[in-house]
């Protein structure tokens, strides 16, 4: 079937390190953590017009990190954007929560904790008021705590999945590959000669697999 | 039409399309009051979600990263310069609630 080699193709390029944006050899890695040392020293000064100043170099080394952390939340752009643009105010503002931080790790789960959460909890708040669904769970499906999955970072997690996806049965693999092609679950079920509902608890089971798999991964590594 | 009462993995399935498609809000807002209770209960549901943003994130989310910051930027300018406005706005408005319009009173 051809959707399936562009599915292959498509899922291929995903694992690519080199579609992550950082570049791929360390020199280049350390000179975007300069650049990002610097801007954050800019932010956390007294000086508004330093930190107004500051602020244009920290966005160009953190746009990507942070949009491709929000994504996996929000699955839209427009949103995505929109919440940053507030982050990167509130950031602005208040920088104090930015001090000490040496790595991007730890640059990502401050922002994550102090900044990000909160304008992602405020994204559907207005509908809220109209769901069945208790404020608790919304607040955990839109914002959730920090698990041992959240904090790992892009090319860990390419690198984990593409692992785990070769140690699932052929049959997960490919309903999880189309699925991460686009792939309706009607269209995966006429690739797998099966039904919708069968596909859809394959794929639930699948994931949890997954989740158990990616769990070892990180306790192992 | 939202189908009614659907299964654990159904529901687990319109939670990971919606995030894929970018629809979060119509997903939420066809559940109803049992399938509600039913993801508050199920421990499994929580776990496959985390998976789902994973596979979202490593499937899609470059999708959202433009080419273009400086414009992403100019947003971020305008934003800052707007909330500089307000606040310096609001600390005139505290001063004159504080002392400058009594004494101007005192002159006439």
């Amino acid at each position: 079937m051809p959707f399936i080699d562009r599915a292959q193709a498509s899922l291929h390029s995903c694992f690519s390190t080199t579609r992550f944006g950082y570049g791929t050899n360390a020199e280049e890695r350390d000179a975007m953590n300069r650049r990002l040392r610097n801007a954050l020293k800019g932010l956390t000064a007294p000086d508004v017009e330093r930190r107004r100043r500051a602020m244009e170099p920290f966005v160009r080394a953190t746009f990507g990190i942070f949009i491709r952390y929000l994504y996996r939340y929000l699955g839209n752009e427009v949103e995505c954007e929109d919440v940053l643009e507030d982050v990167y105010a509130d950031i602005w503002e208040k920088a104090d929560r930015l001090r000490n931080i040496t790595t991007e790790r730890e640059l990502l789960r401050t922002v994550y904790l102090y900044y990000m959460r909160k304008r992602l909890r405020q994204v559907y708040r207005r509908i809220n008021r109209n769901l069945c669904l208790s404020q608790r769970d919304m607040k955990n499906l839109v914002a959730p705590e920090l698990g041992i999955l959240e904090m790992m970072s892009q090319t860990e997690l390419r690198q984990a999945l593409r692992q785990m996806l070769n140690r699932l049965k052929a049959r997960e693999r490919r309903a999880i590959e189309l699925w991460m092609e686009g792939v309706s679950i009607r269209a995966i079920a006429i690739e797998l000669k099966t039904t919708v509902g069968a596909v859809k608890m394959l794929k639930f089971r699948t994931m949890l697999k997954l989740k158990k798999m990616l769990r070892d991964y990180c306790y192992e590594y | 039409m939202p189908e009614t009462n659907r299964e654990i993995q159904e529901l687990l399935v319109d939670y990971a399309g919606a995030l894929r498609d970018g629809c979060i809000p119509t997903f939420l807002k066809s559940l109803t009051r049992e399938e509600a209770q039913s993801i508050a209960s199920s421990r499994e549901f929580w776990d496959a979600t985390e998976v789902a943003r994973i596979l979202n994130s490593v499937g899609f989310a470059d999708n959202a990263v433009t080419p273009n910051v400086s414009l992403f930027i100019s947003r971020v300018n305008a934003e800052i310069a707007s909330r500089l406005k307000k606040a310096k706005a609001s600390s005139r408005r505290g001063k004159r609630a504080t002392g400058a319009r009594p004494l101007a009173k005192r002159e006439d």
